[in-house]
């Protein structure tokens, strides 16, 4: 089942003269992780944003877990997605942890009772309840991260879409946030949209679409699209660790597989290739 | 920097620091305006007793208070000197020109001198035992009333709440860019003033544009959690009225009373 | 031109004598070597930015004392003495473009050797140059920075500290939130400007990868503390302290690690990038012995 649908989907910017988007159309499945990658312009925010509503199209249709986004209808809509920006300071709206976690709840009306249970454990979940009263200054931005993505588990939404949302994040501070998706996404089934730069991030995906200038160039599973090495950076992408040893392994004259191996694919394969010697 | 935090709130589980803030709020506007009834030395020793009694009860560190008078001591005096030789009546001990110092004058000034430190002593203790937030939350609650004559008493609360959260990141960043720019040679607070207006742009200009960076995000991240305006929310930070909070009015409505009694009409 | 950098029995406390205070630097002795490109890794809030603001005079130690060349910084050094210091040692800040302002990208990019006492033009030749040092479009020059992308903006402000024509190059994590272009052509760049001017260059980084493939010096920081200092291969030889005070490894030496562990092969020295990974594994394929890489 698809539980976001792009039809003919046509957008600008005012201010630009230039369509971002033509005609363009995507769907994805329910429980899917999804990677949009692609470099800096090439429309990766704007399209998450015309998902949730947070910018009208000029025609095209985008249909959210069976409802069709439409002014009358964007509330529902939204109320299926919890979105995770870049920026960890420019999301929190709470003066500490629990009140930005229940801000959230409060604009769903939700009542006090039931607010404190879900506050509780949505904290708890990120492991951050010890952290309740704390204000944002005092949190590092992975910290930060972890809040949000409380207040978004609270809400109990059935899509997850990450703006960059790991890429000001120190390496401990991004594990512990892909962490918490990856449980989403497996244990929950929380269908994940994610743009990132980030190879790791990209890795946890079931399906990859590369964008460039509003375009679709590229959709496949993370296996074949990291097969291209070194010519990921271009599509915005850090190449995988193996596909860098690879081409210096080339240029070294070892015979290398064309297919795209992961860290211990790459020790394997050579393993085999010592032992033939 | 960054841990400085704005009013100075030091946390803490006194009786007074468990007050309802909206108790806090009135009692404080309360005290100012029945300072006003004081005009005799019995009053002021009563004022006082209530206030160091509510400091005592708070358990903050003394230092605190002094600190509050200090950056408005020129202030103070100037308003003090100005009531000394400015008012007549007694015996006069001095005159030149305009200027005499009378005895009336004295006590005048010594009233005056008195009411300043006690408005700080006890506006200081509000801020030290309650939360900027809980402020914030005892005056949407206080203005309420006013939402029937259409004023959007949830919306400015809210706006509230959000700039006092901002208010230490802003100065985390007022600090980030001081140093970026110190060390492109700029001197903050140095040379004629001409040189010191001209070293503020390039602080100021870079504050303007994050700000309205933060607040573009802001808007944004707050309309995809779901905000569509104040009506029909939810509200998860509530404030008891409490025993301590009735007890504490009674204490201030009894001090009104005698207050009454003592002064000379 | 001799500017070294060093530190000796340095503390620093933010707020002395508060309810606040909080000691950030503790007897930190360390030493920069002229010309080298010295990596300062460590947690959040481990000191490393309270250090950088050291190296440039905007913060004096509460006590130790600091040589950055000929100068000298000590608890007692005045503001006024500060002034030339801030000439020779550029500091890219966190984030840098959060500091443009100028009306058009050329004016904030002479903006500081105009401090520094160039005149107009001297400094508008100096920032041309450094526009194309960092690869911007002539005709951005005379456009608001404020209307460049992020990318564009990260550029213009690096080409600000250029600008001063500093000795010494102090880069807080300079690639952070850029895409993985940019973040290598900002890095490949540095490398550039360090060789051709023969600058040092001090990086804070989390990336260790940018450690073994940039760095031949480095530092790292504890809670305040230098709890280790010396090449990437000394720092990076002892895979179970940095176990043990959560720092990693470069991948390419995560990946010999288990490479050993499969196949029961030993490199001769752990190799840090993937060239070298690279190369001792041809050695040992073809020559079967064990070569340096």
């Amino acid at each position: 089942m698809d539980i976001v649908e792009i039809k003919n989907l046509t957008f600008k910017y005012p201010q630009q003269e230039v369509q971002n988007f033509n005609n363009f159309n995507l769907k994805i499945k329910k429980g899917e992780w999804l990677a949009i990658i692609g470099h800096n312009g090439s429309g990766k925010s704007t399209l998450v944003r015309l998902i949730d509503g947070l910018l009208a199209p000029e025609s095209g249709e985008i249909t959210v877990s069976g409802i069709k986004l439409t002014p009358e209808s964007v509330w529902d809509v939204r109320s299926k997605i919890g979105m995770v920006f870049q920026n960890p300071d420019n999301q929190f709206v709470g003066a500490n942890v629990e009140d930005d976690v229940a801000f959230g709840l409060e604009n769903a009306a939700i009542p006090r009772e039931e607010m404190l249970i879900r506050v509780r454990q949505a904290l708890e979940r990120v492991g951050m309840w010890e952290f309740a009263d704390h204000e944002p200054v005092r949190l590092s931005g992975g910290q930060k991260q972890r809040v949000a993505l409380a207040g978004i588990i609270a809400l109990k939404p059935e899509i997850i879409i990450l703006d960059e949302a790991t890429s000001m994040l120190d390496p401990e501070g991004r594990q512990s946030v892909l962490e918490i998706i990856r449980e989403l996404n497996q244990v929950e089934h929380l269908t994940v949209i994610s743009i990132t730069h980030d190879i790791d991030e990209a890795s946890n995906a079931q399906r990859v679409v590369v964008l460039d200038d509003g375009k679709i160039v590229q959709d496949d599973i993370p296996a074949k699209i990291f097969s291209h090495g070194a010519s990921l950076v271009k599509i915005g992408l850090e190449p995988p660790f193996s596909e860098k040893l690879k081409e210096e392994l080339i240029k070294q004259e070892i015979k290398v597989p064309d297919e795209y191996l992961t860290k211990e694919g790459m020790v394997d394969w050579l393993w085999q290739l010592f032992s033939k010697q | 920097m960054g841990k400085v935090l704005l009013g100075r709130y030091v946390p803490g589980d006194s009786i007074v620091h468990r007050m309802d803030p909206r108790a806090k709020l009135i009692l404080s506007f309360f005290f100012i305006v029945i300072i006003f009834l004081a005009n005799n030395w019995q009053s002021y020793v009563l004022l006082f007793a209530l206030t160091i009694g509510s400091i005592l009860a708070a358990r903050v560190n003394f230092a605190f208070f002094i600190k509050g008078v200090r950056p408005l001591i020129w202030l103070i005096l100037f308003t003090v000197l100005l009531q000394i030789f400015f008012s007549s009546g007694g015996t006069v001990f001095w005159r030149w020109g305009p200027f005499n110092l009378s005895y009336y004058g004295l006590i005048n000034g010594a009233y005056v001198f008195c009411r300043f430190v006690l408005i700080i002593f006890m506006s200081t203790l509000l801020t030290l035992t309650t939360a900027p937030l809980a402020i914030a939350d005892a005056l949407e609650k206080l203005m309420m009333p006013l939402k029937k004559i259409k004023v959007p008493v949830y919306e400015i609360s809210l706006m509230l709440s959000i700039a006092l959260r901002f208010v230490p990141t802003l100065m985390d960043e007022t600090a980030k860019i001081m140093n970026a720019q110190r060390s492109r040679g700029v001197n903050f607070g140095e040379g004629s003033i001409m040189q010191q207006i001209k070293a503020v742009v390039p602080l100021l200009v870079p504050l303007f544009v994050s700000s309205f960076n933060r607040a573009e995000d802001l808007a944004t991240a707050m309309e995809a959690r779901g905000y569509r305006g104040g009506e029909g929310r939810t509200k998860y930070r509530v404030h008891y009225w409490q025993t301590g909070d009735t007890a504490g009015c009674a204490v201030f409505v009894i001090v009104l009373i005698i207050l009454l009694f003592l002064r000379h009409w | 031109m001799a500017m070294a950098i060093i530190f000796k029995a340095v503390n620093y406390t933010y707020q002395p004598n508060t309810p606040f205070e909080q000691q950030a630097l503790e007897n930190i002795s360390a030493e920069i070597p002229t010309g080298s490109y010295t990596a300062l890794i460590g947690h959040t809030g481990s000191g490393k930015s309270t250090f950088l603001q050291h190296l440039n005079g905007l913060l004096r130690p509460t006590s130790g004392v600091i040589h950055v060349g000929k100068q000298i910084i000590t608890p007692e050094t005045k503001n006024k003495q500060l002034g030339e210091l801030r000439k020779h040692v550029g500091i890219v800040f966190q984030f840098p473009e959060a500091q443009l302002f100028e009306e058009t990208v050329i004016k904030d990019i002479a903006f500081a050797p105009k401090n520094f006492g160039k005149t107009e033009e001297e400094a508008e030749t100096i920032a041309r140059r450094m526009a194309q040092q960092v690869g911007l479009d002539d005709e951005l020059l005379s456009k608001s920075p404020f209307e460049l992308s992020g990318g564009q903006m990260r550029r213009v402000a690096i080409a600000g500290i250029l600008a001063m024509e500093p000795e010494i190059l102090v880069l807080d994590e300079p690639t952070a939130g850029l895409d993985p272009q940019g973040r290598l052509e900002i890095m490949e760049m540095f490398k550039r400007l360090k060789e051709e001017q023969n600058l040092t260059v001090v990086l804070v980084t989390h990336q260790m990868d940018d450690v073994a493939k940039y760095a031949d010096n480095v530092i790292v920081l504890e809670k305040g503390k230098q709890i280790a200092s010396g090449t990437p291969s000394e720092i990076f030889a002892q895979p179970n302290w940095l176990v043990e005070h959560h720092l990693a490894l470069p991948k390419a030496g995560e990946f010999a690690l288990e490479f050993e562990k499969k196949t029961g092969y030993k490199f001769a020295t752990l190799p840090l990038t993937e060239v070298s990974l690279a190369r001792q594994i041809a050695s040992l394929l073809h020559g079967g012995g064990v070569h340096h890489g």
